[in-house]
């Protein structure tokens, strides 16, 4: 067949549904896409280059930087990769603390998300809903950590503050607060037949295309591939016995729903660190050495692995972040943009995956 | 000052478009400046809207340490407000660079090198109260008698 572009579309990188700049580049044949490219290139600020010969206490602040919405595990990751390195035991209130944090991080990431997409769809009543859920959720990070976004909580051997006893009366109460309206909101996405015309069989991912692209995070697991979730490899949510969520339409909708079905996951991961939570100290003590590790673990788009290197005073030699984000934007443009019928669909489908600029290009 | 004069400016205070850029920030800032869409901290009820188009804002907030992908760029994005405009600097890295002012890095703030910047709200990331409190200190200046002033 012929191969006809009428028009080449730039979208971005200033965009009002975009919260950070990107630019895709939209081949199209009348609305149709046929093809998609993306521009990268506004955010690199060279955080590995500015890391390298630095102590991993300075390491640890920047490290963090890397992403501020999924900023917890950016944190976690790095130091529980130096733990592995120089052997530092964590005791187990703190391991359950860390889970805690983790989990409340990557809610208020998917409620985020999930405003994003809502937002661009034009559905603006269910958008502010769930950017109001979501103060419930920063506050209880607020009430644990002291921050709102960048709070550098998880240091080596342990976490830097103990949860009250007071601390887990509020949780409990949010939590069932954040449980009842998650839980209608997310009856509401599934229900709503408006959203269901904007959202359902529009950029889809199939399964094969997913392992293709090599896409992570909620965007493979809404193609049907939970096996993509890190969190099943780690020591402690081992023990907390937990199964990850995945649906198999791959679609704008199934993106969305895993999203909220990871919220109620996360809640209920949280309700049994604290069931479990032993007493006892949350700070072990230890000091990181030298060392050579790849490690990673399950940041809120998917899997985040850290190359580090570091001499006997605990500076950093070299370091190397391979972050989610990129995977799932190469799977968006090349994958899900291809055969959207309508340019409209084509900012809906882009933040569907949920891409994080920052962290992309770091 | 005429009557007519000041009742443009109360008017003119209470209806301000409002559009954001990133120009190399960690993402903190721009999920802060979300954040003050919402409910609880309603920037709408002041008459802000947030609207990310450059072409009909009044205050941009500039987040981020401006990074080599700008250059040029931002200057442009800056002309092509229109008259009065004013830009709010959120958070550190417009500021000062933050984190990201040391050796080898490949950012170069501050922004108010490249376009004026009429406010600043320092923290890493600032409070949504402390980025609508400055954004609501500079909406009555954006218009403020502005046909006396153009003349």
């Amino acid at each position: 067949m012929k191969r006809t572009v009428d028009v080449s579309v730039p979208i971005g990188p200033i965009h009002p549904c975009f919260k950070e700049p990107a630019r895709v580049k939209c081949e199209t044949k009348g609305e149709f896409v046929i093809s998609a490219e993306v521009e990268l290139g506004y955010m690199k600020k060279g955080i590995e280059r500015i890391m390298r010969g630095r102590p991993w206490q300075e390491v640890m602040f920047l490290a963090e930087r890397v992403c501020g919405i999924c900023s917890v595990i950016h944190n976690m990751v790095f130091i529980e990769a130096l733990e592995q390195m120089s052997t530092i035991a964590v005791p187990e209130r703190a391991a359950l603390l860390r889970v805690i944090v983790n989990e409340l991080d990557r809610m208020q990431s998917h409620i985020l998300a999930n405003f994003s997409y809502c937002y661009t769809i034009e559905h603006e009543t269910l958008a502010m809903y769930l950017l109001d859920v979501r103060e419930h959720v920063m506050d209880e990070l607020e009430r644990i950590t002291g921050a709102r976004v960048t709070c550098a909580y998880i240091v080596p051997g342990g976490v830097r503050f103990d949860l009250r006893s007071e601390d887990v009366l509020h949780l409990r109460a949010n939590l069932a607060v954040i449980e009842e309206e998650v839980t209608r909101y997310m009856h509401m996405f599934e229900g709503g037949p408006l959203i269901a015309l904007r959202s359902r069989e529009i950029g889809v991912l199939s399964r094969g295309a997913a392992l293709e692209a090599h896409a992570v995070g909620p965007t493979a697991r809404a193609s049907g591939m939970p096996e993509t979730d890190r969190r099943i490899h780690h020591p402690t949510y081992k023990k907390l016995g937990f199964s990850p969520v995945s649906r198999t339409e791959g679609d704008n909708y199934a993106r969305i729903m895993v999203r909220f079905q990871e919220v109620l996951e996360s809640i209920s991961i949280i309700r049994k660190c604290l069931d479990t939570l032993p007493e006892g100290p949350i700070r072990g003590g230890g000091i990181p050495g030298a060392g050579e590790i790849a490690y990673s673990g399950e940041a809120p788009r998917g899997e985040l692995s850290y190359f580090i290197k570091t001499d006997a005073a605990g500076r950093v030699v070299d370091i190397s972040i391979q972050t989610p984000s990129i995977m799932n934007i190469e799977a968006c443009c090349h994958y899900m943009l291809k055969g959207v019928s309508s340019l409209a669909d084509v900012p809906s489908t882009f933040v569907s995956a949920d891409p994080c600029i920052a962290c992309t290009e770091r | 000052m005429s009557i007519l004069q000041s009742v443009k400016n109360l008017v003119r205070s209470k209806s301000i478009h409002v559009a954001y850029v990133d120009v190399g920030s960690c993402n903190g800032c721009d999920i802060e400046v979300l954040a003050c869409l919402s409910p609880r901290y309603d920037i709408e009820q002041y008459g802000i809207y947030v609207h990310n188009n450059p072409r009909e804002a009044d205050i941009l907030l500039v987040i981020g340490a401006y990074t080599p992908g700008w250059e040029e760029k931002l200057h442009t994005l800056w002309e092509k407000i229109p008259d009065p405009k004013v830009a709010i600097a959120v958070g550190n890295c417009p500021i000062s660079g933050c984190l990201f002012n040391r050796p080898h890095t490949l950012v170069d703030p501050p922004v108010s090198k490249h376009i004026p910047i009429a406010a600043e709200v320092p923290g890493c990331p600032p409070r949504p109260t402390e980025i609508l409190a400055a954004v609501l200190s500079v909406a009555p200046l954006v218009f403020k008698d502005y046909e006396v002033a153009k003349r």
